[in-house]
Parts: structure tokens; C-alpha cells; sequence
């Protein structure tokens, strides 16, 4: 019942004229994936050695150096493989990018209180950059790669159904960061008392862990479609 | 096809009875195994109701003492001032140079370890172990009844929890002595009316650590000069309160321990400048004590070393004994920082009771299990040299009244065990009693025959007599020694046989459940096509991922503490996951996300009801809440908390009011829900009544505060006894989904004016947030499942983690202190067991359970727009309420298997108990109305027999 309906909504997304992104190669993709990697791994460094401090210690902060340096990356990354590239320049794609931001990081921030994030005013700056830093993984790319189509946003987002290599590249990570995130507020109730059982601290870390692994895992599925389409043309 | 039809014919033929047998066989597999677990597993003394009195002693073969005016011993000091220091740990009392490292709160208390060092033979300081339950109630209990505490102590009346057995504070009254009590008020809960005079102090504040101390500070000096008391208690809490909030390690602890230190001074000043002869403390005691210890944390309540190991420290202040027999000396010496030899020795909380009424001359509390401390006694010894005619040398006569103390001291264990063995329905084994009994003839046979003897004859010199009565307390030691310990195994050892073979019967009747559900979808499944089979897939794989979490969080202390909000957050994901599929169905998008709405705000809701555990429990601490922070002060907000639930209550019955002008409800149902409609109007009335800010003048408080609730109560019954038989009598031409909407609705509203009543001010709200999410629960089983398919069980988890959210919301929590014993008492002022424990049992889990478990059919009743039959409706409201039961289950097998797990865990009687308890009431409740309810729903009706083609 529900795959023949969601059969349905895939055909009439098709039908709408939305000119598909050109399949993008395994190594760019490889080189997409590494970039963002890297921009995670030199936020890091930058706030270790440069600030000296820790997501344990200043986690807003190092949120806001991850999510700073993560934005740029991603928007201008992911800009490059925008739909409909006759309408919508790659300037358009990066302003659309930058306005998603605020959006996905309403949604995420809503989400987190309700699923039991502290609401106390010291937590405020906290919540917000986790947020922020959870739109940038998660809506970011879809708003650049998407723009404003409801259709592929919920093709993507609610029904898990991602079409060709590039579409791979946005649902898998946004997924494997909620996920992660998720996964990462499990040990916040035990009584160890070690200072990353804090909001946000342990759910940045699972949600980090959960955006890597699943650029690794998105690689792959890029591979694999890859070879599909190329068995297919020959 | 034709299979199926026999089958289905085969089961209506069977009635009703062949959708309720699984139901009941599960309800009776659930009843046995926790039977036999809990017998395992829950410690369980009966406590006698027996007292003893001055004139038993006759009964034994002893020497007693009548003739002097006192009562089994030659009492050994008049006075006796008990110091108690809550939560004080060995290590506070005893000298640093006994520990491997000297930490800072150690050497405080310098006056105690001071008089132990220069006047060894009238002070001493002992290392007390007390037994878990390590808490203040229980220590106290256990250390004036000289018994053992277990969890349950049968007999205990709820809510007042004074002590029925006998103790020394009631030999002390009995006997005419004067009792004043000062400090923590947990002593007048136990004991209300024994005191003289008494000044208690509230103990549960944890944050404050000055009020009852000062308030013991201000009468315990002047009361050292007033002669009405023979008797003085005064209870600290400084050092428990300090402990809970900041540690050991801390410098609110060292200044507690410091303050101590002052009064002591002070005190033991005071009663040496008047211990002179003829002063008013010429034959006093001063024992300084605490209860039970603390972990570095400052928690308590476990069987950890830090928390059983306690000090007492006695004092005499009379002309010591010359010499103490040193072969009953078990201490051990050390050289204090200052050079000065402190010696320590150990003993036992449990003989505490019986040497001090030992030291005092009044009866041993009858089921008092301990023995006399010797050393203990020894520092009230000199005062029997009335008769010096004798040859002997005071210490020998000493050891002559110490055996004969003993042997009193045999004699009354032996009768209480007797006597338990008796009355008692899990008494002691066969084999023990024999074993007993043996060791006591052997003993009374050495006293009577030889002992007792070589005592009447007084031409003895001690070189005879001195080895035989020697021998004799030997004797007594071991006799008393084998009951201590054969009451410890059987008081606070569990029975692992039991309980595997509890948990063996729990896993068979999930199985069982598991088939009988599995049975019923194959019946499913050839009566309907086989359509959306992986949508059915994966909503019950993340059903049974959700169980599977909820479930195994009870396998650690932390998530048992904070379920609260892990249920929250597993309701949240949940809704989550339906707020997706609707996006991807594109519709009831409005209701998923006012789905998450309501679970977020009672998240909120639930922060404030653990913020109120915090202020009571002790594992809880430091915790704020921002709505606590803006709730107080404004006086609009004491207004708009009178107001709002009136308000909503008056939405909640025109709703009602609405519903019923509906052709949907008959007679019946109409007047059920009318006499609701009257019931809200008469809580609100009642409301108004009781508070002060409208002013109860309007009708006389008594009839607004009694009458009131017990019309409601009335009202109640009589719509659950015409919804039971009104249907008898009823022959409806309405289709079978249309009653059973109706039958669910009258029952459901029959059932919330009690509920909201017993909530108090927040039941409407609680109420209202129910009806809201029960209403978008309903809606999401058409979005999960299609229209076809049996497939609701992520719905049921949905409703199942919904119903313990709301337990929650209401403000409760899984522990003794979380139930609102107020509730209990609306309506009715005086104490009946059986009622006060039905309304505090509807107070608990009328929102969690009985609202929901009734509730339920509704879900299966908006499934179908098409009116299928009876038979169909019938099969799946069966299969839902197996389901929603095995929900319960699976999560009440893992509080019992956590338990298990957990028993030697020090937070055992502290936490995991009172949860396996709870879950336990949870899982028979829940099992118990679904049967009920079964039997409410399936009746035996025509089926419409033209609508099954």
C-alpha cells in the first residue's frame, strides 16, 4: 500500500520539469565527501590548537568553529550540483544555500526540544549552535542541490528514496547525522558524571560520528550507482 | 477459505469466552510468577504484636531482680542521653591513625576521641555496623525494636508508618520513664505518642542544613538541667543534609563536623559538673551515634562498608569499674596524632536495643534478636555493690550479673523465635528450629544444672566460679550468635530458586502472548489479502526496537531514575517517525505535529514532576526547573492555578455535553455521561469549597470537603453498575462499532470524574492532554497502516509509552515518596486500609492504566469505516489488548530481570525495589482490568448477520 502510493508521488516528481543535475563521477564525489571531511577534521584542529579548546570544555564555541567552517564548504560544494542550472545561477544556489541555514536550524533546534533538550538560558547558546551545526549537515545541501521542491524534499527527506549519485550524496549524510545525534543522547542519563555527558557535548560527538560514517557509506552507494548506469548504457 | 470459515464459526460458537481465554490465562501465568519471584526476592517479617512485660521474666530460669524495685537486670544508670548524628561515618569519630591516609573531615570530633583516650574505662568509642537498608527510618526502626528491618514489614500501615512492634522507647513508657525527643521529625512519625515532651523538626528539606540542628541546639543544653527526663534523644541531621548536597569532601561538612564538635564540649561540660553524688547526673550515660553512614557522596541507603559502618560512642560518668574482664575486649588499640592510645572496638546496631534496656533495668523488646554487648555494658557497671558481702572481686561480680543478663537475654530470643515460628505464615524452616532448640537445651541444661548452682551457693571463691560462668556466657554467645545469623539469611538473603523459577513462568506466559497474537495474524492473514506486507514489517520491527530500548533502560539505575524522560523521548521519536509518514502520505500533517506539540509540553510537565522528586528523594539533587523559577512569587500565577483547571474541566464537560446531543448514544450511555457532567460541576464546586482564596463561607466546609467527593465516588459506582448491567437488559439495533464507541465513551467518562478528582488541580489539564493525544493516536492508524491490514501494533506502543508519560505528567514517579498519600484521604478523614489504598491505587494509575486500558477499543472502533462485523471487530479488539499487555509484560520482565541482576546493588531497597514493586502493581493492574474490561466489551449479542457475507 504505502510503496505503490510513494510509487505514485515518484512518478508525478518525475513528470514535473525538473532538469536533473548531470551524474556526478565517483571521484568527485570522493573529493566532495573528503573536502567536507576535512573542513570537520580542520575545524577541530583549528579550535584545538589555534583557541586551545575542547567541545568538552567550550562547546559553543567549537560548535560555532565547526558549523563556521563547514558552511562555506558545503554551500559553495554543493552549489555546483544544482538542479535546474538554466534557471538558477551558482550564485542563486549558494543564496539559497545560506538561506536554509536558518530554517533547518529552526527545525532542528524545535526537534531537539521536543525530544528533551534543556531549555534553561545557559543551554540557549548551546542549543543554537548545535542546531546551526545540524542544519549545516543536514539542510544545507538539500537547499542548495533542491532550491524550494517540496516534492524531492519529501522524496528524499521523508521517504528515504534518493534518485541518482548526487541525491545520495545529501540524504545519506542528513540521515546518518540525525541518526547519530539520536544515538548520541543514549549515555546523557548515566550516572558516570564525566563532563561529555552534557548537552551537547556526547549528541555533537554521536552526530559527527553518524555524518562520517555515512559519507563513507554514501561513497559507496555512489560506486555502486555508478556501475549500475554504466552496465545500463552499455 | 473454508478453513477460515470454520474457524471464525468455531469461535463464535465458543462466545466470548473465545476471545477472552488468553487474557485470562496470561492474567493467571502473570499472578504466579511475580507470586513466586516476590516471595524470592521481597524480604517479608511479620511483625508480632506481642510486648514484654516486667513479670515474664519468672517464666524463665534466670535470676531476676524484682525484689529491688526494678525489672529483668539490676539497672546500671538512671539517665541516659542519646546524641543521634544522621548519616555519621566511622571515620568521623574514630582517630585518623586507623586509616591508611587522613583525609580532611577525619579528627573533628576531637572531644569524643579525647574522652575515649584518657578515661579508657567509662568511654569508648565502637565501630557500630548496622544492617541494610541503610536509611534513617529503617535504622531507627531497627535500632529500638533490636530486630532486623526488611523491605516489607507486614503489619506496616501506609501512610503512618508508627511502629506497631515492640521496642525499647515503648518498654521505656511502659516502665514509667520519661522520654524527650528533640530534632528529626521521623521520630515522632514512629514514635507519636510515646514522648513526654518533644521537638520535632521537619527532616525532608535536604537543601537545609541549620533548622534542626539549631532547633536541637536551643533545647538540648537547658534540658540538661531539668530533671523531668530519664530519657533524652536529640537527632542531628547537619551531617546527613551536608552529605546529600555537597559531599564529604566539603566545607559545609567540616563545619557541621565542627559544630559537633563544640556542643559535645558543651554537653559533656554540663554533665560532669553535675555527675558529683547526689547531683542531678550523678548516674547518667551519654551516648553520641548515627544511624547508618554515607559514601563519599553523601548517599546512603545501601549495604557498601561506608554505609553500614557507623560509630557509638557511650560514656559513664560515674566511678568506673577498677577492671574489665578483658576476655570479652574485642578492640583494638592505636596511638592517636596526639600520641594517646584509643581503643575501638565493634558491635553490632542490632544488640544496641537490648543493652541499653540491659543498662536500664526495663524488659528487652520482645523481638529484639540481639545480645548484650559486654563492653557496652561493662561501661555502666559499679553500681551493684549493695551486696559486697560476697568474697568476690568486682569484677567477677560483674561476669556473675553479666550471665545472668545473658541468660535472660537466651531466654527472650528463644520465646521470640517460638513465637514467630508460630504465628508467622513464612516462619523458620523445620530443620532451623530444631537446630535451635538443641543449642538452647544444651545451654539452659550447663545453667540450670550447673551455673546456677555454683551462683545460689555463695560460699564460692572466684576460682571456681569465675571459669564455669565463663563457660556459660561462652554458651549464651554461641546460642545467640547461631539466631543472629539464621535470622539474617532468612530476613535479608534471597531465595534464588524462587525467583528463577518466577522469571522461568514470566518468559512462558510471554510466549504464550507472543503465539496467541501470531495466531491471530495468520487467521488475519488468510482472511485479507497479503497487501503492504513490508510496511506491516518495519512498523513492527521499530515497534519492537522501541520496546526493546524502553526495555533494556531498565537494566541500569540511571534510566530507572530519569524514566520519566526517556519515555518522553522515545514518545517523541515516535512521533517523529508518524510526523514522516505523514509527510510522505500527505495528510493528518496538522495532527502529527500537534502530536509532538504534546509530547513536548509533557516533557515539560515531567521536568516539574522530577524537580519535585528532587526536593524529597536523596538520589536526586541540584536539579532546577525553569518553570519552578516562574511559577513563584507572582500572585497572578496562584490565581491562574485556582482558575484554569475549572475552567478546563468546564470545557472538558460541555464537550461532553456535545457529544452526548449526538444520535450516537442511547439510554444508557446518555445518563452515564450526564451523571458525568454533574460529577465535574460538583469537583469544581468541591474546589471551590476547599480553598481560601474564594472563601469557603458560601456552604459549611465540612460538607463541601466530605460530602462532596463521596456523591462523586457514588456517582461513579452507580455508572459502572449500569453500564455492567444495563447492557444485560438492552437489545440495541445499533450496529456493533457504533456500541462499542458508545460503551467505550460512557465507560471512559464513568471512570474520569473519579480520576480527576483524586489528581487534584492538575487532573483536568491531564485529562484534557490525554484526551488530545488519545484523539491523535486514533487518527495516525489509519496514516501507519492503510485500511486492511491488522497492523496497529506500533499505534498500541504509541498509546502504551503515551499512558507512561502521563504517569509522569500527573506528578508521580516509581518510589514510596512519589505516591500522594493526600489523595488518599479526599472525602474521608479516618484511616480504613482497603479504601484509602483503592483511591490511592486510582490516584497512581488512573491515567496510566485504567484510562488507557479502557480506552483502547477506540482505537480499533475509528480503524474501520466500513462496519465489518462483529466477529472481525471482536478478533482484533482481542488481539489489541493481548498486544497491549504484552507491552507491559516484556517491560515488567526487565524490571524483574534488572532486579536480579541488581540485588546485591547498594541502591536495591533504595531504587530498584519500589520500581519492581510499581511495575509489578502495573503489570496485574493492567492484566487485571483488560480481563475486566474483555468481559465489558464482548458480550454476547445477535452478531449482524447480514452484514457478514
Amino acid at each position: 500500500m504505502d510503496r505503490r502510493k510513494s510509487n505514485e508521488t515518484t512518478k508525478s516528481s518525475t513528470t514535473s520539469t525538473v532538469e536533473l543535475p548531470p551524474p556526478i563521477s565517483a571521484s568527485e564525489a570522493l573529493i566532495v565527501n573528503a573536502l567536507c571531511a576535512l573542513g570537520l577534521a580542520f575545524a577541530f584542529w583549528i579550535a584545538n590548537t589555534v583557541y586551545s579548546i575542547e567541545l568538552v570544555t567550550h562547546p559553543s564555541l567549537t560548535l560555532f568553529f565547526i558549523w563556521i567552517t563547514e558552511l562555506p564548504i558545503v554551500t559553495l560544494l554543493y552549489s555546483r550540483y544544482r538542479q535546474n542550472r538554466k534557471q538558477c545561477t551558482y550564485l542563486r544556489a549558494v543564496g539559497r544555500g545560506v538561506l536554509g541555514v536558518p530554517v533547518g536550524a529552526l527545525l532542528n533546534f524545535l526537534g531537539a526540544i521536543a525530544v528533551g533538550a534543556p531549555v534553561t538560558f545557559q543551554y540557549l547558546p548551546k542549543t543554537v549552535n548545535w542546531a546551526l551545526m545540524m542544519s549545516v549537515f543536514t539542510t544545507i545541501p538539500a537547499s542548495c542541490v533542491l532550491g524550494s521542491s517540496w516534492a524531492d524534499w519529501r522524496r528524499i527527506f521523508a521517504q528515504t528514496k534518493p534518485k541518482g549519485s548526487i541525491e545520495y550524496l545529501i540524504c545519506l549524510p542528513a540521515h546518518g547525522a540525525v541518526i547519530g545525534a539520536w544515538f548520541g543522547a543514549w549515555p546523557m542519563p548515566l550516572d558516570w558524571e564525566r563532563p561529555w555527558q552534557e548537552w551537547p557535548i556526547s549528541v555533537s560527538y554521536g552526530t559527527v560520528a553518524g555524518y562520517l560514517v555515512a559519507l563513507v557509506a554514501s561513497l559507496g552507494f555512489v560506486l555502486a550507482c555508478g556501475r549500475s548506469q554504466h552496465i545500463k548504457r552499455e | 477459505m473454508k478453513q477460515s470459515e470454520a474457524t471464525s464459526l468455531a469461535a463464535r460458537k465458543r462466545g466470548k469466552w473465545g476471545y477472552i481465554w488468553p487474557m485470562w490465562t496470561s492474567l493467571l501465568l502473570h499472578l504466579l510468577a511475580i507470586l513466586l519471584f516476590t516471595t524470592g526476592f521481597l524480604l517479608t517479617r511479620t511483625e508480632l504484636p506481642y510486648h514484654s512485660h516486667c513479670s515474664d521474666v519468672s517464666h524463665s530460669p534466670c535470676f531476676s531482680s524484682n525484689n529491688n524495685g526494678s525489672c529483668w537486670t539490676k539497672p546500671a544508670t538512671n539517665r541516659l542521653l542519646i546524641i543521634v548524628l544522621d548519616a555519621l561515618r566511622f571515620d568521623f569519630v574514630a582517630p585518623s591513625t586507623f586509616f591508611a591516609e587522613s583525609k580532611p573531615w577525619m579528627d573533628k570530633l576531637r572531644v569524643l576521641k579525647n574522652a575515649a583516650s584518657t578515661r579508657p574505662l567509662s568511654a569508648r568509642i565502637f565501630k557500630a555496623i548496622a544492617d541494610p537498608p541503610t536509611t534513617s527510618l529503617q535504622r531507627l526502626k531497627g535500632l529500638t525494636t533490636g530486630g532486623l528491618p526488611t523491605f516489607v514489614d507486614v503489619g506496616n500501615s501506609f501512610g503512618a508508618p508508627a511502629i506497631v512492634e515492640d521496642n525499647f522507647i515503648n518498654q521505656l513508657v511502659q516502665n514509667g520513664k520519661k522520654v524527650v525527643m528533640m530534632g528529626d521529625d521521623t521520630w515522632t512519625q514512629l514514635f507519636p505518642h510515646h514522648f513526654e515532651r518533644s521537638y520535632p523538626y521537619p527532616s525532608f528539606n535536604v537543601k537545609d542544613l541549620h533548622t534542626v540542628d539549631n532547633g536541637c541546639i536551643e533545647h538540648l543544653l537547658p534540658s540538661l538541667y531539668e530533671e523531668d527526663w530519664d530519657v533524652l534523644i536529640a537527632h542531628f541531621l547537619g551531617v546527613d543534609h551536608a552529605g546529600h548536597i555537597f559531599g564529604v569532601d566539603s566545607t559545609p561538612m567540616i563545619e557541621k563536623l565542627e559544630q559537633y564538635n563544640t556542643i559535645l564540649e558543651r554537653v559533656i561540660e554540663v554533665l560532669e559538673n553535675q555527675s558529683g553524688p547526689g547531683s542531678s547526673h550523678e548516674n547518667t550515660m551519654l551516648v553520641v551515634m548515627g544511624d547508618h553512614g554515607q559514601t563519599l557522596n553523601g548517599d546512603h541507603g545501601g549495604g557498601s562498608a561506608e554505609e553500614v559502618e557507623t560509630a557509638i560512642f557511650a560514656m559513664s560518668f560515674k566511678k568506673p569499674l577498677s577492671s574489665v574482664p578483658s576476655e570479652f575486649d574485642s578492640c583494638s588499640c592505636q596511638l592517636d596524632l596526639d600520641g594517646k592510645n584509643v581503643c575501638i572496638s565493634t558491635m553490632q546496631q542490632l544488640d544496641f536495643a537490648v543493652t541499653v534496656s540491659a543498662l536500664l533495668g526495663i524488659p528487652f523488646p520482645y523481638g529484639s534478636i540481639g545480645h548484650i554487648n559486654p563492653e557496652l555494658y561493662a561501661l555502666g557497671a559499679d553500681s551493684w555493690n549493695s551486696d559486697a558481702s560476697q568474697k568476690l572481686s568486682e569484677s567477677d561480680i560483674w561476669m556473675q550479673n553479666y550471665a545472668n543478663a545473658l541468660c535472660i537475654n537466651s531466654w527472650q530470643v528463644k520465646r521470640y523465635v517460638d513465637a514467630y515460628s508460630t504465628s508467622s505464615a513464612v516462619g523458620f524452616s523445620h530443620d532451623d528450629l530444631s537446630r535451635i532448640a538443641s543449642v538452647y537445651a544444651q545451654v539452659e541444661n550447663h545453667w540450670s544444672h550447673s551455673t546456677k548452682k555454683l551462683l545460689l551457693d555463695r560460699q564460692n571463691d572466684s576460682d571456681t566460679l569465675v571459669p564455669a560462668l565463663k563457660r556459660q556466657i561462652d554458651a549464651y554467645f554461641k546460642f545467640l550468635t547461631t539466631v543472629s545469623e539464621l535470622a539474617r539469611s532468612k530476613w535479608t538473603e534471597f531465595d534464588l530458586n524462587m525467583m528463577g523459577t518466577g522469571i522461568g513462568i514470566m518468559l512462558v506466559s510471554l510466549i504464550f502472548q507472543v503465539f496467541t497474537i501470531l495466531r491471530a495474524n495468520k487467521k488475519h492473514g488468510v482472511m485479507f489479502s497479503s497487501s503492504g506486507d513490508s510496511c506491516i514489517i518495519t512498523g513492527s520491527i521499530f515497534t519492537i526496537f522501541l520496546l526493546g530500548i524502553r526495555a533494556c533502560s531498565f537494566l541500569s539505575n540511571s534510566y530507572i531514575l530519569e524514566e520519566g524522560k526517556v519515555a518522553n523521548f522515545l514518545l517523541s521519536t515516535s512521533g517523529i517517525v508518524t510526523l514522516r509518514q505523514s509527510v510522505i502520505q500527505g495528510k493528518l500533517l496538522k495532527e502529527s505535529i500537534g502530536f509532538l506539540i504534546l509530547s513536548t509540553l509533557c516533557r515539560f510537565a515531567i521536568e516539574v514532576g522530577l524537580s519535585k522528586q528532587a526536593a524529597t528523594s536523596a538520589f536526586m539533587k541540584d536539579y532546577t526547573s525553569w518553570i519552578i523559577n516562574i511559577a513563584s512569587g507572582l500572585p497572578v500565577w496562584d490565581y491562574a492555578a485556582e482558575v484554569i483547571p475549572m475552567v478546563v474541566l468546564i470545557l472538558l464537560a460541555a464537550w461532553l455535553y456535545k457529544a452526548t446531543s449526538g444520535s450516537l448514544f442511547d439510554w444508557p450511555w446518555k445518563y452515564v455521561i450526564l451523571g458525568t457532567i454533574l460529577s465535574y460541576m460538583l469537583i469544581i464546586v468541591h474546589w471551590i469549597t476547599d480553598s481560601d482564596r474564594f472563601g469557603g463561607t458560601l456552604m459549611s466546609q465540612n460538607i463541601g470537603r466530605t460530602y462532596i467527593p463521596r456523591i462523586i465516588y457514588a456517582i461513579a459506582l452507580g455508572q459502572l453498575l449500569l453500564l455492567t448491567f444495563g447492557q444485560l437488559f438492552k437489545n440495541s439495533s445499533l450496529d456493533c462499532k457504533t456500541i462499542l464507541v458508545a460503551k467505550t465513551m460512557a465507560i471512559l467518562s464513568a471512570w474520569s470524574s473519579t480520576v480527576i478528582l483524586l489528581s487534584g488541580k492538575q487532573g483536568p489539564m491531564v485529562a484534557f492532554a490525554s484526551i488530545v493525544g488519545g484523539y491523535f493516536i486514533m487518527k495516525f492508524v489509519n496514516v501507519e497502516g492503510g485500511k486492511d491490514e491488522p497492523h496497529r501494533s506500533f499505534s498500541i506502543m504509541q498509546w502504551s509509552l503515551f499512558a507512561t508519560c502521563l504517569f509522569f505528567c500527573s506528578g508521580h514517579w516509581c518510589a514510596f515518596d512519589g505516591l500522594r498519600y493526600g489523595a488518599a484521604f479526599i472525602g474521608f478523614e479516618e484511616f480504613v486500609l482497603v479504601r484509602q489504598a483503592i483511591l490511592l491505587a486510582i490516584d497512581t494509575f488512573g491515567f496510566s492504566i485504567i484510562l488507557p486500558v479502557f480506552g483502547l477499543p477506540l482505537l480499533v472502533a475509528t480503524k474501520y469505516q466500513a462496519n465489518l462485523g462483529k466477529h472481525f471487530i471482536f478478533t482484533q479488539l482481542s488481539q489489541m489488548y493481548t498486544t497491549y499487555g504484552l507491552i507491559t509484560a516484556i517491560t515488567t520482565t526487565f524490571t524483574i530481570l534488572c532486579v536480579t541482576i541488581q540485588r546485591r546493588h547498594l541502591m536495591v531497597w533504595g531504587l530498584f525495589a519500589p520500581k519492581f514493586v510499581f511495575d509489578v502493581f502495573n503489570l496485574i493492574l493492567t492484566d487485571v482490568l483488560i480481563c475486566l474490561a474483555s468481559i465489558y466489551y464482548f458480550d454476547q449479542g445477535k452478531d449482524d448477520q447480514e452484514l457478514k457475507s
